[in-house]
Formats: C-alpha cells, sequence, structure tokens
C-alpha cells in the first residue's frame, strides 16, 4: 500500500464560519435584550449633570410615589466599592458620596415602564455643592485642592505612578551616535460595539439571583455581584448570551450590572437596564487619552542602544485597569525589538471625565505609534532603509528582554520580510510622487496576560468540560466568552480535530456560571492560547477513551491506532478500525456518558522586581504592517489605498476567524489615526453619538493584503498564539509614517485630522523644507 | 430615549394640509421621511403635539425634468439617471446626503428644510439640561457666540445649494393660496439659526420646478465632511455654468453647510462674466468668496478650516463647469 501522509490537520488552518454564525445572521441568536422575563421591569439610570460635586442630599419621595414605580435606589443601599482589579476598587454601583463625571450614576429606578422610569428620574432633587473640575491630567499631578478619589498619591490626582529602570540609560545616551525624541498626543477613543451594554437580573424565591448580561468576564463579574451584594457567589448564576462586540469596553464589572441585579433584590421582579448609546459613551472605559514622551539612543550602525519612556496617562474617574494601563504604556515596549538599556515614568491621573479603561491592544497602542515613528526618523537620519534598520535590531527568538520578558517564538522577520516583499516597498519608499506614500508600523503583543487578575483561590486560568453520551453529540462547557471573535468556534475546532469528528457534533454552551468551569475572560488576548490549550487537554482525555473503546472493539493496541475522519483504524492495516460512534458506544459501557476535564495554566515567568509580572505572557504576537496612502494636498483628506499586514500569531487555527481580527483590527486602529477622538470641552463629552464619534465608513477602508507568517510556538495550542488585538497596533504608525513619505511631515498629535495635515504642511513650507519637489 | 405621544394626522391632499395647518397653529410639526424630525423628537427638540404626515398627498410626489414633488424619496431621485445628466449639481447632491438607508425616506422636501444643526442643539435632553438650555431649544442662550442674542446653527442641507445653482423655483402653498419664487428666496439671510425661512405660518412646500434654461448645463456640488458617507456637509458648493470658450458667459455658484442658510453670490459671479477664467483670476476668486463666508465653531471641523475649504471647493466646482461638467 502507498503511504503517504495524511494532512496533519483536517480543520485547523481552514476557513471555518462561526458555529453560531446561521443564528446571528436570521436573527435567531439571543442576546440580553432578547430575554424577556415575566413580569418584567425597566430599570433606568439618573446620571449627574455636574462633573465634580458632593452629594448632600437626596430626596427620593416623589419619585417612590409615582404610581408604577417599584424601586428608587441610591448609593448608600449597596456602598461596597468594586473594581475589575482588586487593588484598586474605587467604584460603587451608585455614587455614595460624590458624583465624579458627567454621567456618573448618581440614583437608579425600576418601573412598570420605560416612560414611568424615566418620570421618576426626573423627580429625584439633589442638593449638592459643586467641587473644582479636573480636564486635563496635568492639573492633577500635584496636591490638588479637592482630590477626585482619596486614595490619590500625596493628595494629588495620580492614581498610579510606575518608576522602572533596566541596565543604565543615561551611559547609552552619553555613547550613543543620535537620538530622537518624540512627543505623542492621542485623544481618548471608545470601543464603539455595535450591542450596547444591557443586564436583565431576576431574584428569585429559591433565594437566588439570575443575571444575563453583555460581558467578556462574567467570572469577574460574578466575583463583583458577590462583593457588593453580599450574598455568595453559589447562589448567584451568571449567564452571558451573545454578546455583540466588546473590545475591552465589557471587560470590566460594570456598574449597571450591580445596579440591575440590586434593583431585582429590591422589588423581587425581574429587572432589565439597557444602556443607550449617549450612555455606552459615559460608561467608557475605552483607550486613553495619552501623552508620551519617547526617547531612542541609537549606535552608528542603527543599533537601539536605549529607551527612556514618560507617559502621561488621562485616567478619567476611576481606576478601572489603570495600574495595568500605567505599566503597559512603559513595558510594552520591549519587543519586537532588543533594546538593552530601558527607563520609564509613567503616571494615570484621575480626571472628572468618563473612565478609560482598557481598548483592544490596551497599553500598547499609543506607545507604539511614537515607538515607530521614532525608529523611522532614526532610519531617515542614518540613510537606513526603515525595514533594515528594524531587521537588524529584531529580538531574537527565545531570549529574554532587559526587564525579563520571556520570548519564545518570533516570526518578527519573516513579517518584515514578507511585508516589503509583498507591499512592493523597494521601488514605492521615497520614490512616490508628492502626495503619496507607504509607512512602515510594527506590532508586538501579549498574548494572554501571564497573571490572572485574582490570585485567591490559586486556579487554572482555563477549564474546559466535554461531555459526550449516546446521541454522539458533544457538549462543550466553558466561561471562555465569545463576544464575536469567534471563541465557540475555536473550541469546537480544537475538540472536533482532536477527537476527529465532524464540526456540527461539538455543541458549545451559554456561558452559564452554574455548569461552565471558569474561564477568566475575553481579555488581554488571552482566549486563544489559554482556552485552546484547556480545550485541547479536554479532547485528549476524551480521545483516550474513545481509543480505548475502538481498541476493546478491534483487538488493535491504543498506540497502534490513528485518528481519521469520525473513525479511529489501525497504523499497520487502515482497513481494521472502528467508527467514532461504535467507540463511544463501547467505551460508554462501564462508566455511561464520557466526561473529561482540560486546564491551562500558564508557567512562572518574570523577574522578582516590584510590577515584574505587568507584560509576562506565554507567548508574543508580532506585526509589521505598510500602509501606501494618498494626499489630497489641498484639502488635508486622505485615503489608506492598501495595508500590507504580516502578522505573526503562530499557527493559524481558524483562517477565516484571523482574517476577520485583522481587517477588523485594521478598521479600528485607521478611525484612531483619521479621525475617532472623544472630544472634549472641558470635561463635558461633545460627541457622544455615532454621527459625531466619527468612526471609518467602508468606503475609507483600505484593501488589506493579510500575510500570516508565524511558524509554530512551542507552548500555544497547535502552536498557536492570539490575533485579536495585537493586529491594530502597527495599523497607526504604518499610516502615520506614509503621511510622512507622502507630504514630508512628521504626525505625532491623534487622530490626524485633515486640518493638521494642511498645518503641517503649511509650517513644512515655511520652514523652506521642500519635500519631492514640493 | 423614547418618543413621547402626539397626535398623527394624515391628509390626502394639499387642500386639506393648509386647513389643518390653519386649525392646528404653531402646535405642529409636518413629517416627511422622518429621519431627521423624530431623531431630533427623541432628543426633546422642540416637542410639538401634532404631526402632519405628508405621505398620502398624491400631488407632492413624482420628479421628472421639470418639478421634484417636495414628498419625492431622495433615493428614487437618485435613481433617475437622467436628471443627474440634465442638472449636474442635483445629482452630485442627491447622492451625497447621509446614507442609502436615509434616502430610501428621505425626501427632497424634508432636505431643504432640514433642521439646522448645532453640536450644543443636537444633544439628549441630559445632555443640553447639564449645560444649560440653549436659544433654539428650551433656553435663552447661545453658547457658540455667548455675546449674542441670535442663533448660529448651520443649515445643513444638500440640495438647497444645487438648486440655487440651477436656478430651480419652489411651489408653496398656504392660507392665501399658492406661491413660487426662486429656491434662494426660501431662506432668510437676515434671520437665523432659528428662523430660518421666509415660509409664512404653516405654508406647505409642494414642489421645485426645474428650468428649462439651465438644463444640461455643466455644474458640480462637492460636499466638505469628515466621513464619505453618514455626515451632514459642514461645507457645500454648488456651481453651474455656462463657458464661451474660455469667457464666463453665466455662472450660479451657491454655497450651503457654511451658515445658517445657504446662499447664492451672484453679485460676485456676475462680476466675472464675460471673463477670460486663468488658473490665477480663479484662485483669486475662490479666496474672495472664502473670506465672504463666515462658519462658527459648531460643527466637527474647525471653522478655520471649514472657511479654508471655501476656496478650494469654490475652485473646483468652477473648474467643473469650465470642463463642461466632465468628471
Amino acid at each position: 500500500m502507498a503511504s503517504t501522509t495524511p494532512p496533519p490537520f483536517r480543520l485547523i488552518g481552514q476557513k471555518v464560519p462561526y458555529v453560531e454564525g446561521p443564528l446571528k445572521v436570521t436573527g435567531r441568536a439571543e442576546y440580553t435584550d432578547d430575554i424577556k422575563r415575566p413580569g418584567q421591569l425597566v430599570g433606568r439610570l439618573l446620571r449627574s449633570p455636574w462633573p465634580h460635586a458632593r452629594l448632600r442630599s437626596v430626596d427620593v419621595s416623589a419619585a417612590r410615589a409615582l404610581p408604577g414605580v417599584f424601586a428608587v435606589l441610591t448609593g448608600e443601599r449597596y456602598p461596597t466599592a468594586f473594581g475589575v482589579l482588586p487593588i484598586t476598587h474605587d467604584e460603587t454601583a451608585i455614587a455614595v458620596d460624590k458624583a465624579r463625571y458627567i454621567g456618573d450614576i448618581i440614583a437608579a429606578v425600576a418601573a412598570a415602564d420605560e416612560r414611568t422610569a424615566e418620570q421618576a428620574l426626573s423627580l429625584i432633587r439633589f442638593e449638592v455643592d459643586p467641587l473644582p473640575e479636573y480636564a486635563d491630567p496635568r492639573d492633577g499631578t500635584g496636591r490638588v485642592t479637592e482630590p477626585i478619589h482619596a486614595r490619590g498619591l500625596n493628595g494629588s490626582n495620580i492614581q498610579k505612578e510606575v518608576v522602572q529602570h533596566f541596565g543604565d540609560v543615561d551611559a547609552a545616551f552619553a555613547q550613543a551616535a543620535l537620538s530622537v525624541r518624540v512627543h505623542g498626543n492621542f485623544a481618548g477613543v471608545t470601543h464603539a460595539f455595535t450591542e450596547p451594554m444591557a443586564t436583565i437580573a431576576e431574584a428569585t424565591p429559591d433565594g437566588r439571583l439570575t443575571v444575563w448580561s453583555a460581558t467578556q468576564v462574567p467570572h469577574y463579574l460574578h466575583r463583583s455581584l458577590s462583593e457588593v451584594l453580599g450574598i455568595p457567589m453559589h447562589r448567584i448564576r451568571v449567564i452571558k448570551p451573545e454578546v455583540g462586540g466588546g473590545f475591552g469596553g465589557k471587560s470590566d464589572p460594570l456598574p449597571h450590572e450591580i445596579v440591575c441585579a440590586a434593583l431585582a433584590l429590591e422589588t423581587g421582579r425581574p429587572v432589565k437596564i439597557l444602556v443607550d448609546r449617549e450612555d455606552v459613551f459615559y460608561t467608557n472605559h475605552g483607550r486613553h487619552p495619552t501623552q508620551n514622551d519617547i526617547r531612542i539612543a541609537m549606535d552608528a550602525r542603527g543599533q537601539i542602544l536605549a529607551y527612556d519612556i514618560e507617559a502621561l496617562i488621562d485616567g478619567g474617574a476611576w481606576s478601572s485597569f489603570g495600574t495595568v494601563t500605567t505599566y503597559y504604556n512603559g513595558v510594552l515596549s520591549m519587543g519586537p525589538y532588543r533594546v538593552p538599556n530601558f527607563r520609564y515614568r509613567g503616571r494615570r491621573v484621575y480626571t472628572t471625565k468618563p473612565p478609560s479603561g482598557a481598548m483592544r491592544a490596551h497599553g500598547g497602542t499609543n506607545l507604539r505609534y511614537s515607538i515607530e515613528v521614532a525608529l523611522d526618523q532614526l532610519a531617515e537620519q542614518l540613510h537606513l532603509d526603515p525595514f533594515d534598520l528594524r531587521d537588524q535590531n529584531a529580538l531574537p527568538p527565545n531570549s529574554t528582554t532587559v526587564n525579563e520578558f520571556r520570548i519564545t517564538s518570533t516570526s518578527f522577520r519573516k513579517c518584515l520580510a514578507a511585508a516589503r516583499t509583498q507591499s512592493g516597498w523597494d521601488r514605492k519608499f521615497r520614490q512616490l510622487p508628492y502626495g503619496r506614500g507607504v509607512g512602515l508600523g510594527c506590532g508586538f503583543y501579549i498574548s494572554g496576560s501571564n497573571s490572572p487578575i485574582h490570585f485567591t483561590p490559586v486556579m487554572p486560568q482555563s477549564t474546559v468540560h466535554l461531555k459526550v453520551d449516546m446521541d454522539g453529540g458533544i457538549a462543550a462547557h466553558s466561561m471562555q466568552a465569545d463576544i464575536g471573535q469567534g471563541s465557540n468556534t475555536l473550541l469546537a475546532l480544537i475538540v472536533a480535530e482532536v477527537l476527529g469528528v465532524d464540526l456540527e457534533r461539538v455543541h458549545v454552551q451559554r456561558v452559564d456560571s452554574d455548569v461552565s468551569p471558569i474561564d477568566i475572560g475575553s481579555y488581554s488576548s488571552r482566549v486563544t492560547f489559554m482556552m485552546g490549550n484547556a480545550a485541547r487537554a479536554a479532547a485528549e482525555q476524551l480521545r483516550a477513551k474513545l481509543l480505548a473503546g475502538a481498541s476493546a472493539l478491534t483487538g488493535v493496541p491504543v498506540e497502534d491506532l490513528e485518528v481519521g475522519h469520525e473513525r479511529y483504524f489501525s497504523r499497520r492495516d487502515p482497513t481494521v478500525g472502528a467508527t467514532f460512534m461504535e467507540s463511544l458506544h463501547r467505551a460508554m459501557e462501564r462508566e455511561g456518558a464520557l466526561v473529561a476535564s482540560g486546564a491551562y495554566n500558564s508557567p512562572k515567568m518574570g523577574g522578582s522586581f516590584k510590577g515584574a509580572r505587568a507584560g509576562t505572557a506565554p507567548a508574543y504576537s508580532f506585526a509589521a504592517y505598510v500602509a501606501e496612502v494618498e494626499v489630497d494636498v489641498d484639502t488635508g483628506v486622505y485615503h489608506a489605498e492598501t495595508v500590507w499586514a504580516a502578522f505573526d500569531c503562530g499557527r493559524v487555527l481558524n483562517r477565516l476567524a484571523v482574517e476577520g481580527q485583522i481587517e477588523g483590527s485594521v478598521h479600528m486602529g485607521l478611525g484612531q489615526v483619521m479621525g475617532e477622538s472623544m472630544n472634549y470641552r472641558g470635561t463635558r463629552l461633545m460627541n457622544p453619538s455615532l454621527l459625531e464619534y466619527k468612526i471609518p465608513m467602508p468606503q475609507q477602508m483600505p484593501k488589506v493584503e493579510i500575510l500570516l507568517v508565524g511558524d509554530d510556538d512551542p507552548e500555544g495550542p497547535f502552536g498557536a498564539k492570539e490575533a485579536g488585538e495585537g493586529p491594530l497596533i502597527a495599523t497607526l504608525p504604518a499610516v502615520g509614517n506614509a503621511l510622512y513619505d507622502a507630504v514630508g511631515v512628521r504626525f505625532t498629535d491623534l487622530p490626524i485630522t485633515p486640518d493638521k495635515v494642511l498645518k503641517g504642511i503649511d509650517q513644512r513650507r515655511r520652514e523652506e523644507r521642500p519635500w519631492k519637489g514640493h | 430615549m423614547h418618543l413621547d405621544p402626539f397626535e398623527l394626522h394624515r391628509p390626502a391632499s394639499v387642500e386639506e394640509v393648509v386647513s389643518l395647518s390653519g386649525r392646528l397653529a404653531g402646535q405642529f410639526d409636518y413629517l416627511a421621511g422622518g429621519t431627521d424630525l423624530l431623531p431630533n423628537y427623541k432628543m426633546h427638540l422642540n416637542l410639538r403635539p401634532h404631526l402632519v404626515a405628508l405621505e398620502d398627498v398624491p400631488e407632492l410626489r413624482g420628479h421628472s425634468l421639470d418639478r421634484l414633488g417636495a414628498m419625492e424619496r431622495l433615493a428614487d431621485v437618485e435613481q433617475d439617471r437622467g436628471l443627474a445628466a440634465a442638472y449636474p449639481p442635483i445629482g452630485d447632491a442627491v447622492r451625497e446626503v447621509a446614507t442609502p438607508l436615509v434616502r430610501s425616506s428621505g425626501t427632497v422636501g424634508g432636505n431643504l428644510l432640514v433642521e439646522t444643526r448645532c453640536f450644543f442643539f443636537n444633544q439628549s435632553y441630559f445632555w443640553r439640561e447639564s449645560l444649560g438650555f440653549c436659544l433654539k431649544a428650551d433656553g435663552d442662550r447661545c453658547h457658540v457666540v455667548p455675546q449674542k442674542k441670535k442663533c448660529y446653527a448651520t443649515f445643513s442641507g444638500d440640495l438647497a445649494p444645487a438648486l440655487m445653482a440651477v436656478e430651480a423655483e419652489v411651489e408653496v402653498a398656504g392660507g392665501e393660496g399658492r406661491r413660487r419664487f426662486p429656491v434662494e428666496r426660501l431662506y432668510d439671510v437676515g434671520g437665523d439659526g432659528i428662523h430660518r425661512t421666509t415660509l409664512r405660518p404653516g405654508e406647505l412646500l409642494v414642489a421645485v420646478h426645474l428650468p428649462v434654461h439651465s438644463r444640461s448645463r455643466p455644474g458640480a456640488y462637492l460636499k466638505l465632511r469628515v466621513r464619505p458617507s453618514y455626515d451632514f456637509p459642514e461645507l457645500g458648493v454648488a456651481a453651474s455654468g455656462t463657458m464661451d470658450g474660455t469667457r464666463v458667459q453665466r455662472l450660479r455658484l451657491a454655497i450651503g453647510g457654511a451658515e445658517m442658510a445657504p446662499r447664492r453670490y451672484d453679485a460676485m459671479t456676475d462680476r466675472l462674466v464675460g471673463e477670460t477664467l486663468s488658473a490665477d483670476r480663479l484662485a483669486a476668486f475662490a479666496l474672495e468668496m472664502e473670506r465672504s463666508v463666515r462658519p462658527v465653531h459648531n460643527t466637527f471641523l474647525l471653522p478655520d478650516y471649514r472657511k479654508r475649504m471655501v476656496s478650494v471647493y469654490v475652485r473646483r466646482a468652477i473648474e467643473r463647469v469650465q470642463a463642461g461638467g466632465a468628471k
């Protein structure tokens, strides 16, 4: 018999449509707002019209007396502070002593219908003392008259300060052949997911509380509900229906979720809270408005000698993920290049504005923009091609960074080579006519944070349960949160691959804390790596049982069995074998339904200094993007025509999902470059709507040429790494550097709107610096 | 956000509309496509207890090379390639309104009489209340130009400048009968963002009449906005005219999206008649136009930038006239 090697994978690497896709595109998928409970009430939130005010007294009597009102809630009823990070609990479900921004929740009602609820809100009367507002983080770095939170550093509004120094930065700058400095300024941007937040809560006479919520982190929500409401976790059931996008905006336990549960407890009736679009903007937790100051020292051959980085980060009213943000704005500079000396000072400052938080490529995006612009400048000064400069500085595989990050797999140099070749870089860079340009930007991101947010109790970061009964359908349970990124499909895909069965046999169950084993959620680009490994471990256990069944039926020793399509057969004689169903039924004879549990925990890593864990990850993704832009030099309007996106996510598991993530990331990154911004006048958000918050339109999308060049990661599931956040980062500097190639102006104030393009060109002309003959 | 209740009226003829409007004096709004009015109602902007829906009035429908019914859907006008060829500025403008979904509801009349816009006005009740209400809704001050007791909300329709450039007329009906006058006289240049039209109380826009003399005349409508769809104009420039060789024979130029009302600039363009428009002369003229337009800071783009774009857009629109309307 001819011996042909079977393809290593049957499903992995293919374009696999989402398992829930048919339900979503026909409108049958169940989102939170689709759920209706008998006797359900409408919950509504009263938001602060004051940026900063002490709440002296409140009169809710008229609201309570209104017919159709079932409950009116103010802050003192559930004053326990919470927050996503255990070390910075500074949020309350409803403001207790102070309102801290325009939009802060100061009261809530549950009523029979929407109009009654809104009328009740209008009848609540507060007496307040206005307090100073703080719009600019620079005004909060010293002692202030009225700190926004008591926990601010030394009477200031500084929420977190990070100071790190590795190697000897001053010595490196002293011996450097050249250095550059970039001051970056970045407006805040927000996630703008399709589905606004929504929650339903119901307290039942059996003493239990059930909460359905559009969340990325059902487990953290579960914990926070328990802490604030004072109910043991086992009496609370958290269910995550389908979620219409998150991008980090649903990765904190959010106040409205707790308020909704509190209203259900108060009224004994189910309560639904829908957050409308304007309130989504006030809930925010988007990317921090940031100012950074980046110095890079380089030797005459173009080797990076040192980074010296400062960041001033506008946190808004709460901590949220801010401590992580403060670290990330420094330490995520530690790849994709070797940096022998590194100094960082980062400060995140509270302001009386909607809270900032985690947003796709959290902490890495603004930092990366400034670094990549600086490297572009250095390459120009050294007359080196930007690709060559980056290539010669690339971190090698299996190395350790100066701050003790463990780097295992990196295909960064392959990314560079692919982007350079496919984009036609060598015949375009500095050679296109005035107004047209190409630019290179690179990226580096964690593939799952090595540290879980909670350390007690010690437990795996992801667990997957599988059960298969005589019908041959495989139920997969895990608290991993599919938010549209395709993690349900990934789970099914891995199980089907390992067992050799059709994808349709695997039924991924809705997240339900009563039955789903804990996975800590969809954030930090961790799900593919961590849940993927847990799923693989569970499926391999199940496979062992099925192979034992096949072995008992055929007499072929387990170690001689191969996994085929719905069949297990002898490696020596492929005609001898048993089907999946035969093997299953044989294996079930003594234990009934087959069950398996797989778990993943990342290995110990990182140094022993303070903050050493921040940014450590079991693997990292790498990117090299080229953008080609065309600028209308009369209007400053520009269009990114093509983006060549070379990305290292290790082995591609679901090509369709990875490509979708990259295209979506390019769109989201372009938004931050071209026009998205939370526009404030003082502390007032001027554009809380999708009409005035300028997400790019389809006509503005470039052609995205996706180049997936990653080698297998040694620890990722089947060699895979993340592809959900890293793909965003390189988009921004690629466009920024392409604008420079087009018109000869460095843009470091984002978004780069057409008026800024024109001003930049004007200034260059005033300084008599012609560019491409203009 | 929810809609407060209102009483909906569905008259079936212009006469019925006129009689209803007399009866409901000051207590109603006309409901055309609803794409502007209903979002504004959800924000509780100047609610009226009655809405007079116009979709059952046959006379307000239809479009041809001579006439656009006020209730004709923008999507239907957009699909008429003959019309776009005959009146290029109209073809350009109608395509540029909002999004396909909005154009499938939005109407010719609705776009001509679209509410003026300002980022202190187009906000929720919560937002406006927390800042303090403005002149245009519920308040007594202007947040854009605080020292003035005048509303600076920006005229944000696309069709008006295009129709002005092709020298169209509007037909209106009211208690005192029907009137017909040039589109540019529909807007009260001496008014403000609140008092913005010359319509008498209750008067109904019936149709737009397109003149034969400007038919097939080269022209264009160019729209400035942040994104290539969805957004309202931050500036809209329409030009239509005829050249005698390189010399200007007739030129009509209108600008919207920049001030409280759209305007046509006949006094300035008439001075060009008989002149050869060299690139330098055109640039100088465009700069003159730029100087005569004064946007304020109440839309997304900065007023300095919008003003600067006037000369670029004027130049480009006139170049399209010079090029014979060729794209």
